[in-house]
């Protein structure tokens, strides 16, 4: 009676938070608290504690029918051609990424990681916009100002703003809905950020940068950061986005929409997807679907049972996250070892571009490399160069709708897990304006169609429903929509 | 050998004598029963790192070896890893001990094939404190540490150079370190209810520092112990009377402190009771780790405490912890464990504690202590578990 115990990391959100994974011999497995993890101190959320109830196996297929691992690796290699798109998001180790990157470069091709702002943004703003601060650094700051709700988006974050108020810091929210940990909630005009906040070199910025994110909304906030003088830290929905954008550097990327878009327009025949369902990271998931559906070729090298898997050609298998051997980089910048010693992913990919197995030593050096360290310590956050920007003209999209049902974000939406959030928020105004009655779920309406559902009165700005949950009537983060009895 | 004899006794083999703490006779022990096979599987705390242990089920008496060594750095329950019907043995603080019973008298551990080596406890650190503490309060690089332990008050760090460095707990506990608030205020200091319990505590003389004085409690406790001395792992002595009488000293002088912490933390609520909760849980995640983490808490998936909450339907304080805060009133030992775990650092163990034991009082029922006594909330054992 043994058991295989894994350090790891929660896939959940790019805290990538410590925890172990103790394996039975059945495959599934438990997750376990790791008190001395220097990220999360083996604090998890609700997404790390639940997450051998959600993470389901995938298994390998070509055109519907289970297979081995050995032949969808040899369907894979024979279905990319010349001008395949490959797009690996951050949810894979860095080696994997990187393995990737040579399958796709002997393709002529890159792989995107589907942060389509950084295609649109100067290239001297992207280790700003790429690697974050530490997260000690949150605690010392003397003032934050929140553009995210991090409760519900990055919720080991919430520890961190609270030892900050108990140094002394002073916390504002600029978000949909008021946080109860701020001293401040406001609703602020972009172009009046700087006058508004009155940051300086002691505050900090949290923001999110995820594939639907207004490059235009980024800009502004990069600006207000150099202005101010203040640190910014964009958050990023995938464990691995800060890693793989590392390693990809100073490549010409897509963003998802792009992607969608080319696909619909038959210049992307074949779109190999690495640990990223486009399914569940877009807000549109009728319309990725139906796009899906016109690819000659969709390849999933997939860890895990996601959307994706039902309906790519093949699905090449490979093991679960925390039994990869390779290393995460955190929102944070810091390298962080998984114990797994599997390069079974690798290898797979390897095969596809004919490559003989054992390519992972080369590739991890390469990673240390990139980094700048000799090795991989999870107490030593690596130094990063972020070089001065010049300010942008900025213009963010205006969301003027009177009525916009919002995704909120969060790990249980970036990956479509389950979870106990069928319900939308919206405030006490839009409720009693739309006569809504408690216990009777309100009708969201949109161009697209509608759903009944849930509702619950919280404190979320005017004209926003506020949902965590993907709804079949969205067209992307913001919606505008109706709402009746 | 009978019930409530007391011994010093100590591991035959050098290797885990010195290894181990205090002679390495609870390694040893443990080692042994597998060994004999009088158990298929030993708990323990597989060491990763200098304050990094992950709990391990293990039928290799190679690996039980290799945990030798006290952690007081690794605030871990282990009665959460026992397995109904597997023929196990655990070492376990009076918190590993207690949680241990009240799942057996919720029909999750079966008492009769469990063999509860105790351990007497002062208290243990959650290692992000420690790791701070040392930065802060010995100016020592925590990667500096090869090893530590607790004597006479102090907690005595030693640094790869062979150096040691000493503090006492009180100091350290006026600055915010030390044990954790929990540990502080655990009024149980040697396990009693366990099977058999060891410590240092009344070793004196020439064995000082090389034994290990044990106390038998129960049957299983002799068995434990006899096993080992026939298989040639174990030696005793009988622990004289002025060591006895040493160890209830160390053991008293412990709980005054722990009574005094319990006043000190526990002290009344100033104010709105309300406000004062609503306040302490307003930031909840509703992550749920406390009630996973829970080493007393028996009910599974469908628990009442989630069955009746929801996130669509709850405003700062949820029904969650407000159920929770009055199903444990009659089985929460204050293990710490779900403060340990809480996302946004919610005193969580503190809360439950207010609830359970003034109740505890009331229904003269302190959890975990024996076997005899049935929780004061009702159980069915056979819909339960077992
Ligand atoms: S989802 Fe993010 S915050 Fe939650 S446990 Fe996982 S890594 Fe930590």
């Amino acid at each position: 009676m043994n058991e295989n115990i894994f350090t790891t990391v929660c896939p959940g959100c790019s805290i990538a938070c410590g925890m172990y994974i103790r394996e039975k011999d059945d495959g599934t497995f438990d997750i376990d608290w790791r008190k001395d993890a220097v990220v999360n101190a083996g604090k998890l959320c609700r997404f790390g504690v639940r997450l051998s109830a959600n993470l389901k196996n995938a298994t390998s297929k070509v055109d519907g029918n289970e297979v081995e691992l050995s032949d969808a690796v040899t369907a894979a290699g024979k279905a990319i051609g010349d001008g395949a798109t490959f797009v690996s998001v951050g949810n894979t180790t860095c080696a994997e990424h990187l393995a990737l990157m040579k399958l796709a470069e002997s393709k002529g091709a890159v792989v995107n990681t589907g942060m389509g702002a950084f295609s649109s943004i100067p290239a001297e703003c992207h280790p700003t916009m790429g690697v974050g601060i530490p997260f000690d650094a949150i605690e010392s700051a003397k003032k934050i100002v929140l553009f995210i709700d991090p409760y519900e988006q990055y919720p080991l974050l919430v520890r961190r703003i609270l030892a900050a108020k108990k140094n002394g810091a002073t916390v504002t929210a600029v978000g949909w809905k008021a946080v109860s940990l701020a001293d401040d909630n406001k609703t602020i005009d972009p172009a009046n950020y700087e006058s508004d906040l009155a940051l300086d070199s002691d505050s900090v910025i949290i923001a999110e940068l995820n594939p639907s994110t207004d490059p235009e909304r980024v800009m502004v906030l990069l600006n207000l950061a150099k202005a101010s003088g203040a640190a910014i830290m964009f958050m990023k929905p995938f464990v691995n986005a800060v890693g793989c954008d590392l390693a990809s550097k100073k490549t010409e990327q897509k963003s998802l929409d792009q992607i969608i878009a080319e696909i619909n327009d038959g210049s992307i025949k074949t779109l190999v997807c690495l640990d990223s369902d486009l399914i569940e990271i877009m807000p549109d998931e009728t319309a990725v679907r139906e796009a899906l559906g016109k690819l000659d070729n969709l390849i999933a090298i997939t860890s895990r049972a996601s959307a994706i898997a039902d309906v790519a050609n093949i699905v090449v298998a490979t093991e679960p996250l925390y039994k990869k051997a390779g290393t995460i980089v955190n929102a944070e910048g810091r390298a962080l070892h998984n114990s797994g010693e599997s390069t079974d992913g690798i290898d797979a990919i390897g095969a596809m571009m004919g490559q003989p197995v054992g390519m992972y030593d080369e590739i991890h050096a390469t990673l240390l490399a990139t980094l700048g360290i000799d090795e991989v310590d999870e107490r030593v956050v690596p130094a990063y160069e972020k070089p001065e920007y010049k300010a942008m003209d900025a213009n963010p999209t205006a969301e003027a709708v009177e009525t916009a049902l919002v995704y909120a974000g969060g790990p249980f939406f970036w990956t479509g897990m389950v979870d106990d959030n069928d319900f939308v928020e919206m405030n006490l105004d839009m409720v009693t304006a739309n006569s809504l009655l408690k216990g009777i779920p309100a009708k969201i309406t949109s161009d697209k169609g509608e759903v009944a559902v849930k509702y619950k009165v919280s404190d979320v700005a005017p004209g926003v429903v506020l949902s965590n949950a993907k709804l079949p009537m969205t067209t992307g983060m913001v919606t505008s929509v109706t709402v009746s009895r | 050998m009978d019930i409530g004899d007391c011994y010093v006794g100590w591991a035959t083999d050098e290797d885990i004598r010195t290894r181990g703490a205090s002679g390495g006779l609870v390694t040893a022990m443990l080692a042994a029963a597998l060994e004999k096979g009088l158990v298929e599987a030993v708990v323990v705390l597989k060491k990763l790192g200098e304050f990094e242990a992950v709990p391990v089920v293990t039928s290799d008496p190679e690996e039980v070896k290799a945990a030798a060594g006290s952690m007081h750095s690794v605030p871990i329950v282990l009665s959460r890893y026992l397995d109904y019907g597997t023929k196990v043995a655990l070492p376990a603080k009076p918190c590993d001990a207690r949680s241990t019973l009240e799942q057996a008298k919720r029909g999750q551990v079966d008492i009769d094939t469990t063999y509860i080596v105790g351990l007497n406890c002062g208290g243990t650190m959650h290692p992000a404190v420690t790791r701070e503490m040392l930065d802060v309060m010995y100016k020592l690089d925590p990667e500096d540490i090869e090893g530590e332990e607790i004597d006479k008050g102090k907690l005595i760090f030693e640094t790869k150079d062979g150096e040691e460095h000493a503090i006492k707990i009180d100091e350290l506990e006026e600055e915010g370190y030390g044990r954790r608030e929990s540990c502080q205020y655990c009024a149980v200091n040697i396990p009693t209810m366990a099977d058999i319990a060891c410590g240092n505590w009344g070793v004196i003389g020439d064995l000082a520092g090389k034994g290990t004085f044990v106390e038998i409690n129960t049957k299983k406790g002799i068995e434990i112990l006899q096993n080992a001395i026939d298989a040639g792992a174990v030696e005793i002595t009988p622990a004289d009377d002025k060591g006895k009488a040493i160890r209830a000293k160390v053991d008293g002088a412990m709980m005054n402190v722990a009574a005094a912490a319990n006043d000190k933390f526990l002290a009344p609520i100033e104010g709105s009771h309300l406000d004062y909760y609503m306040n302490a849980l307003s930031d909840c995640i509703n992550c749920g780790a406390c009630k996973t983490v829970c080493p007393v808490c028996a009910c599974g998936e469908g628990a009442k405490c989630t069955d009746f909450s929801s996130a669509s339907d709850t405003y700062k304080m949820s029904l969650f912890h407000l159920v929770r805060f009055v199903h444990l009133m009659d089985s929460c030992i204050g293990c710490g464990q779900c403060t340990d775990v809480c996302p946004v650092d919610i005193p969580l163990t503190h809360i439950y504690q207010r609830f359970a034991v003034p109740m505890q009082e009331e229904f003269e029922y302190k959890p975990g202590m024996d076997m005899t006594t049935p929780p004061f909330f009702g159980v069915d054992l056979v819909e339960e578990g077992h």
